[in-house]
């Protein structure tokens, strides 16, 4: 152990949602090795700057047929070894391959990681840093998650910390001054680990859904408002009412992020439409993006949709033709004139959706699990490890860095014991 | 007595003996001065040593050949091994010792090494503040010296009290340094106050102890010191017993006349070693406290009750004493009181405990804001090897956090301080896994040799452990249980090492200590090696300055609370921007665009080069 790298990490560089390719970075010393251990690369290894084609593999079946580029140490943009895995842009094979990769040792790129090594190894010249600074906006960076995913992972972060005091606790003094203990870590544990579980199926639902929909009653310009956002005629625009009877869809880039936005039937509840309607409505998942539209903004989405959906954006359309809207929560939107189209682009845009995230997610959950499974077995040292592990990617999800010592500070601060 | 010394170590408790002997390893010439010789190496207050992660300090003492180790195994009275069904990473071995022969093992250790010791009161450092020349003492006058080490302990004006009463001293019994204190602030130093205490000590033959449950000393063949060292044959047994409802009545009664809760004291407690009113006041709901009874030497006189330290006056403590189960007649021989003293700012001191503004002025035990007689001796070795060092002019030594508990707790204290006696806890240390009481002495073997600490037997002791362990590597690498590669099976969760040892023929002739420790080494090796990474990876932001960031208020690239808390904390570099809580990841992105931009322009103008 004694010359010990850094890190290897890994990120998927290009954006989500589905696409032709995706690419994959991975960067640290020791990323040849690790990208070998889990490629049958044909013909011998990784070396210099090189192309190869080979599967990945786990647990014997092919996950995807791959390109892996690498760069040597001092020849990359990080100026480490470095390997660009060139995949198949399906959202779940490209979350595949990143656990993978994190199994085997690699961990998650915080933002701007790579970028970060680059500039310390001395890489990165002022000029790109400057170019790249457009891509680092200091505010939208958090906004990759909604307000209400960001509170569960404080609450579930909250959790891990509470559960890592008391085996700190238990540590450091159980054995000369507390009696109690093992049933109340047992509880604790058990909470934590519903939070964890909750916490991933979330991040996974956010993650399969980044879709946006938009709805609303008939005839209230859905069709013309998903062809201005995505900028062409495919879906069929009349004036006449029910003119649009299956959902259309189109992938869109908003402001740099992948976006499925899906046009829908007219939507009252009532008539030829409520068939089509329905089918819609029973497949939304809990988070999917409604943009709910309606002349004037006059017409409320029903309790079934709120019911089935989750966050709504409501607009006010037409506001071209009609009276303003009075409350301030509508957006007004003209199609025709291009009134709060930006606007309306700009929140499509912070819609959550990150392919990391689901990652980081299920790797909390792993760790709470075998945390627990260390407690069962009486080595608390590692039980609290894991904890610590766990902790630490909670505190990347939520941007607070890895100062975890604090918890250790707080465990310590609530017991009784001494001289 | 020379003309002049390599070394002068002031003060002769558990930091001032280290540090005396470490610089006398480095080859120099080291006079130990203290103001009362025959208490050199005292254990002022509980008669133990070492306990969770206490006691692998100790042994990390011992791997760099430190003496504290070896006179805690030669006068043990009483082992337990802390946390043994808590996983092997977080064993704590403790030892009560005879505390009367622990400070003879500790004066004899001192003059068979022929440190000079002085009987006398240092009261001033002598020479500028930058590079000092020597001490003046009060009988002596004037001793040169090319290095001072300080380890004064308490006794930086130290103030005692209990009740109303109060009065000068370091110590019950002793002076207070209030001379050399004074020197200390005119020049400049920033010093604060801390308190801490010690609880009453009790009349063995008054004491029931057929009433008390009794803890008996584990029998094992353990020891401090890697080797093999005897152990002696005397043993006691402790006692435990609990505090009551009268016991925590009697305490509030009385707490009108705590000199802590009067405001006489203005000094921060440990946290973690409270006074008995202290817990009376902080945990009301707690009826019961656990009290150890610890007797203070073999066959001793007296009992230390740990866990009732108190500076309420003498006859609030003999009923508080006497509100204890088995001690309704005991008999208080010393009574408990509490001592404030001066200790030096964390910014005062460097990596290697060097004060910064002096060139060869060292620092070591409660005056750096420790707590502990193993925090103090860890301390002190380093101070005293670094004065050693400097003296002959070698490069000094610092022991990284990941390497060692001792590097955990100096790179803490000198950091970022703390509000309240520093100690030193296993959940400190993030490579906690690999910081272990069994390997001490391969992980810092290396460290000691490399900087001449080591005497010839030590180093050739802990160059054979050394030797040991990759032979038995070698065999966990090619050989098999079960079909299964051995390291391999170390790492199986569940696995206890005992069962691979039974397994495993070709391991039946290697040396115990040894085998199991790179057993451990090979369970843990996963998660220390990420630890080790993550480290690493925090040395490249180490290498981006901050220094030359004249203001944070005008840099648009991060958020305002960012720069407000930039400005107030002014780290030197981005590793240290990113341990300051509120930074987040997206600040420390602006602050490298911020840098990008500055670095262009400054070649633009100049035509510089780009590093």
């Amino acid at each position: 152990m004694d010359s010990i790298s850094p890190e290897i990490i890994c990120a998927v560089a290009t954006p989500e949602g589905t696409s032709a390719l995706s690419v994959i970075r991975v960067s640290g010393k020791g990323s040849f090795q690790l990208i070998e251990k889990i490629m049958s690369l044909k013909k011998n290894r990784l070396r210099g700057m090189r192309r190869k084609v080979g599967r990945i593999f786990e647990g014997g079946r092919t996950v995807d047929e791959v390109v892996a580029v690498s760069w040597p140490e001092g020849k990359s943009f990080t100026a480490e070894e470095m390997v660009e895995i060139i995949c198949h842009g399906i959202p779940g094979s490209v979350r595949a391959i990143i656990e993978i990769l994190i199994k085997e040792g690699a961990r998650r790129a915080e933002p701007g990681e790579f970028a970060r090594r680059a500039f310390g190894n001395g890489r990165l010249s002022a000029v790109q840093i400057i170019a790249l600074a457009a891509l680092w906006d200091t505010e939208k960076d958090r906004s990759v998650f909604t307000g209400e995913t960001e509170k569960n992972c404080r609450k579930l972060m909250r959790e891990i910390e509470k559960a890592r005091e008391m085996i700190e606790g238990n540590i450091e003094f159980g054995e000369t001054h507390l009696n109690e203990e093992d049933e109340s870590i047992q509880n604790v544990f058990t909470e934590l680990m519903t939070s964890a579980k909750d916490f991933r199926e979330e991040a996974a639902s956010i993650e399969k859904s980044s879709r946006v929909m938009i709805m609303g009653p008939i005839n209230s310009g859905k069709s013309t408002l998903f062809n201005v956002l995505t900028g062409k005629s495919g879906a069929l625009v009349s004036d006449e009412p029910g003119t649009t009877r299956d959902g259309s869809s189109c992938f869109l880039e908003v402001r740099g992020r992948r976006i499925q936005l899906c046009d829908t039937a007219g939507n009252d509840g009532i008539g030829l439409d409520r068939t089509a309607s329905e089918a819609v409505i029973n497949g939304l998942h809990g988070t999917d993006r409604i943009i709910w539209m309606s002349e004037g903004g006059r017409t409320a989405p029903t309790e079934k949709i709120r019911e089935k959906a989750g966050e709504i954006i409501e607009i006010a359309a037409k506001s071209d033709l009609k009276n303003k809207p009075e409350t301030e929560q509508i957006l007004n939107v003209s199609s025709v004139s291009g009134e709060g189209i930006e606007e309306l682009r700009e929140i499509i845009s912070r819609v959550p959706g990150s392919m990391s995230l689901s990652c980081a997610a299920k790797r909390i959950e792993e760790s709470v699990k075998e945390s627990y499974n260390f407690i069962s077995l009486k080595e608390y040292d590692l039980a609290a490890e894991l904890l610590s592990e766990a902790e630490i990617e909670a505190r990347r999800i939520i941007g607070r860095g890895e100062n975890i010592q604090l918890s250790v500070e707080r465990a310590l601060a609530g017991m009784c014991v001494g001289k | 007595m020379k003309e002049e010394w390599d070394v002068i170590v002031i003060g002769g408790g558990h930091a001032g003996i280290e540090a005396a002997l470490a610089a006398r390893r480095t080859g120099c010439s080291v006079v130990l001065i203290s103001a009362n010789t025959r208490r050199i190496g005292e254990m002022s207050c509980n008669p133990a040593i070492g306990g969770i992660a206490k006691g692998t300090i100790v042994r990390e003492i011992d791997a760099l050949d430190g003496s504290m180790a070896r006179s805690a195994d030669a006068t043990r009275l009483h082992f337990r091994m802390l946390n043994r069904r808590k996983g092997p990473a977080v064993w704590g071995p403790r030892v009560q010792s005879d505390a009367a022969e622990y400070a003879r093992a500790q004066q004899l250790c001192i003059g068979n090494n022929r440190i000079e010791i002085l009987e006398d009161e240092v009261t001033a450092l002598e020479g500028s503040t930058a590079k000092v020349a020597g001490v003046r003492c009060r009988k002596n006058g004037s001793i040169k010296g090319k290095t001072v080490v300080i380890a004064a302990g308490t006794f930086l004006k130290g103030r005692l009290f209990r009740g109303d009463e109060h009065w000068k001293g370091g110590r019950i019994g002793d002076i207070s340094a209030d001379s050399l204190e004074k020197d200390l602030v005119k020049r400049m130093f920033h010093v604060e106050r801390f308190k801490t205490g010690t609880p009453s000590r009790i009349v063995r033959n008054t004491v029931k102890i057929e009433e008390l449950e009794v803890q008996e000393s584990e029998k094992t063949n353990f020891t401090f010191s890697y080797g093999k060292s005897p152990i002696p044959e005397n043993e006691e047994v402790c006692y435990v017993t609990y505090t009551n409802r009268r016991t925590m009545d009697i305490a509030k009664e009385n707490l009108h006349r705590s000199p802590l809760l009067a405001g006489r004291i203005e000094g921060t407690g440990p946290r973690y070693c409270p006074s008995f009113e202290d817990k009376v006041v902080k945990f009301p709901e707690r009826l019961s406290h656990k009290i150890y009874v610890e007797p203070m030497g073999y066959r001793s006189r007296h009992f230390y009750l740990n866990g009732l330290s108190s500076s309420l006056p003498r006859e609030a403590q003999e009923k508080m004493a006497r509100s204890l189960p088995g001690f309704e007649r005991a008999e208080i021989s010393d009574y408990g009181y509490a001592v404030e003293y001066s200790y030096l700012h964390f910014a005062e001191m460097d990596a290697t405990l060097r004060l910064r503004r002096t060139d060869n002025v060292f620092a070591a035990g409660q005056i750096c804001g420790t707590s502990g007689y193993e925090e103090a001796a860890g301390l002190g070795l380093i101070a005293g090897a670094n004065a050693g060092r400097f003296a002959k002019n070698l490069e000094p030594l610092r022991l990284s956090r990941m390497d060692a508990y001792i590097g955990v707790m100096i790179d803490d204290i000198v950091s970022k301080g703390a509000d309240e006696p520093y100690r030193m806890f296993s959940s400190r240390a993030e490579n906690r896994l690999h910081l272990r009481q069994d390997n001490a002495d391969r992980r810092l073997y290396r460290t000691g040799n490399r900087f001449g600490i080591l005497s010839e037997v030590k180093k050739k002791l802990l160059a054979g452990n050394i030797e040991e362990a990759d032979t038995i590597r070698k065999i966990l690498e090619t050989e098999t249980v079960n079909g299964i590669q051995m390291s391999k099976w170390c790492r199986r969760p569940g696995i206890s090492i005992g069962s691979v040892i039974k397994e495993a023929n070709s391991l039946v002739d290697k040396d115990e200590g040894v085998l199991t420790s790179v057993l451990l080494d090979e369970k843990y090796s996963g998660y220390i090696e990420r630890n080790l990474r993550r480290s690493e990876s925090k040395k490249n932001l180490e290498k981006i300055s901050l220094r030359d960031i004249p203001s944070y208020m005008k840099i648009d690239e991060i958020c305002w609370e960012a720069r407000e808390v930039l400005e107030r904390e002014r780290p030197e570099t981005l590793a240290r921007a990113e341990k300051i809580p509120g930074i987040r990841p997206t600040d420390l992105q602006g602050l490298l665009i911020y840098l990008g931009r500055k670095r262009s322009t400054w070649n633009n103008s100049s035509g510089g080069e780009a590093q």
